[in-house]
């Protein structure tokens, strides 16, 4: 309980900071301004404008939620250690497992809130555009914000142990690759050596399978979900993050603040 | 306090054989800073660790703040073993040119250390207010940590260190960087926290502070204690010199005593200052004044702790080891 109140300070702390940080604003505003933007794409279209506001407008979210998730992300820990802040945290009845999970916390909490934001703004351009809202509109919003949480552990786990600059790189890297593995699985599983196809299933198996949490074509066509659909891939989603969180937790308990 | 958290009777920090080694270029090299280097703090006292700059200050007081792990040896502070974390609201830690998150203001900072340190909330209020007042920051206290002075900034180090009132303070150069007035400050600070029966353990390079307001001190060079004891002891310890100041000496005379005596000299116009061993005394008032000279004043001079840190420096040795690891120097 006590060390739930420590976590929400850090937890705080880092949502405050992040958002008086100019980076998630203009982050913030190229989404918004894609999603306006969407609405014009829309009209030029005779056939299925609904489907193109709303496949635009849904890969807004993603790609500017990952955007926010990855580059606030990996300062997350370095920042901290750079600007020698942590000193004085460290030095109070803080564990350091409890200051990472609630830098982790609070960073998803903001992307989320910012997910938020853009969601309303889809919102109300799909209302003014006629276009369905429903269930599955919040079913793939859900997953996309799984994703995201997960994507911010990815960031966090590379924070732990290198620079802002790599760790953005290997974190974009996973998120590429993430939405690749379950295309390169089933190529694997297509070829004839039976080695290629072990090594593409381990591949999928290891790295984050991120297409599990897109929804966005039953999204945009208004296709039914099943509770599995969305329940199986939070506990995939939940599960990774917290692998990716106990490795963080591990490096920076072994780390030196010199 | 428990009885069972001061093991050892009223030691508060305990340092025994304390190791560290930095590993560098992918763990391949090793360069030793601390070794084995042992000492402790008494309850109520103020401690002053002293050395040089890279003598392993900073290394040894990261070590008890469970900022760096050891290489081997142990540390404790109020009987825990410095890895563990529930202990320390009882203990406060300044670093050493402190920095804070600037997009908070003074009043926002010090909330945010209180809450780590488990200030209950409906205490935190008071205690946030009661801090800013003491040291001075009630009317910046709304504005953010990015516009603060350097000194502001110490104050704000030295108000989070307290906010939760702990009973041993850390405190890393805390005179670092600060005009005279912050100095003296910060001085009085450091004493009104042993009148209030706090233990303070303070590095510094700053001698004369040391010498006005430790109880106890260790030296520290190259990363091994080589004075350790009772500030006025070893002032006493140290040895006492004479500082005659004679006038009317030739040049050749006074090359002639500053050999003959192993003598410091310092001109003063028309006059000589002369400083060397308290028991060439009588020697020297005859020397001056078979040389043709005349003696202006004799003083006795206490060893400074100046004297004994530069004996210190001067003295130090790469320790013998039976590891491959030696002095400072990088071994593969």
């Amino acid at each position: 309980m006590i060390a739930a109140r420590r976590i929400l300070a850090i937890a705080m702390n880092t949502w405050r900071e992040a958002v008086r940080n100019k980076l998630l604003y203009t982050l913030l505003f190229f989404a918004l301004l894609l999603i306006a933007v969407s609405v014009f794409v829309a009209t030029l279209s005779y056939v299925e404008r609904e489907r193109i506001l709303q496949d635009i407008g849904i890969a807004a979210i993603r790609l500017f939620g990952v955007a926010i998730a990855v580059f606030v992300g990996v300062g997350l820990i370095h920042r901290e250690v750079d600007r020698r802040t942590v000193y004085t945290i460290l030095s109070k009845p803080l564990s350091r497992t409890e200051f990472l999970i609630g830098k982790y916390v609070g960073l998803v909490f903001t992307v989320w809130m910012q997910m938020g934001v853009m969601i309303v703004a889809f919102a109300g351009v799909s209302l003014a555009m006629d276009a369905p809202l429903g269930a599955v509109h919040a079913a793939a919003f859900a997953l996309t914000g799984v994703e995201l949480a997960l994507m911010v552990a990815v960031a966090t786990l590379f924070s732990a142990f290198t620079t802002p600059m790599l760790a953005s790189y290997f974190s974009v890297g996973v998120w590429v690759v993430g939405h690749l593995t379950r295309n390169l699985r089933d190529l694997g599983a297509a070829s004839d050596s039976g080695a290629v196809a072990a090594i593409t299933a381990a591949i999928h198996r290891v790295l984050p399978d991120l297409e599990a949490f897109n929804l966005s074509t039953e999204a945009a066509h208004g296709l039914a979900v099943t509770a599995s659909d969305v329940l199986l891939p939070v506990a995939y989603g939940a599960g990774y993050a917290v692998i990716l969180l106990v490795i963080a937790t591990l490096i920076f308990e072994r780390r030196d603040f010199r | 306090m428990s009885s069972t958290e001061a093991q050892h009777g009223d030691e508060i920090v305990r340092v025994e054989n304390v190791v560290k080694d930095f590993r560098s270029g992918f763990g391949l090299r090793k360069k030793r800073v601390l070794h084995g280097i042992s000492f402790s703090v008494r309850q109520g006292e103020i401690f002053g660790f002293v050395g040089p700059n890279g003598a392993g200050k900073t290394t040894t007081l990261k070590i008890l703040m469970g900022l760096i792990r050891s290489s081997g040896g142990s540390a404790s502070i109020l009987g825990h073993d410095v890895r563990e974390t529930a202990f320390r609201k009882h203990i406060g830690f300044l670093p050493e040119n402190p920095s804070f998150y600037d997009f908070l203001t003074g009043r926002e900072i010090l909330t945010f250390y209180a809450k780590l340190s488990g200030v209950s909330g409906s205490q935190r209020a008071e205690r946030v207010a009661t801090l800013l007042k003491w040291v001075g920051l009630t009317q910046a206290a709304d504005s953010r940590l990015r516009t603060y002075s350097k000194g502001m900034l110490q104050r704000v180090g030295i108000a989070q260190a307290l906010v939760h009132e702990p009973s041993v303070v850390f405190l890393d150069e805390p005179m670092s960087g600060l005009d005279p007035i912050g100095r003296v400050e910060i001085r009085d600070l450091i004493l009104r926290l042993r009148a209030e029966g706090k233990t303070v353990f303070m590095n510094t390079h700053i001698l004369p502070d040391v010498e006005m307001v430790c109880d106890r001190v260790a030296i520290i060079v190259q990363g091994c204690i080589r004075y350790q004891g009772d500030t006025q002891e070893l002032l006493v310890e140290g040895e006492r010199e004479t500082e005659l100041v004679a006038a009317g000496l030739s040049a050749h005379s006074v090359v002639d005593l500053e050999e003959r005596f192993a003598a410091r000299l310092r001109g003063l116009g028309d006059r000589i200052e002369l400083r060397f061993a308290e028991k060439n005394t009588d020697e020297m008032i005859r020397a001056v004044l078979d040389s043709g000279g005349r003696v202006v004043s004799v003083a006795p001079q206490r060893a400074s702790l100046e004297s004994l840190f530069l004996s210190a420096v001067e003295n130090a040795e790469a320790p013998e080891s039976g590891s491959a690891l030696t002095g400072m120097g990088e071994v593969e």
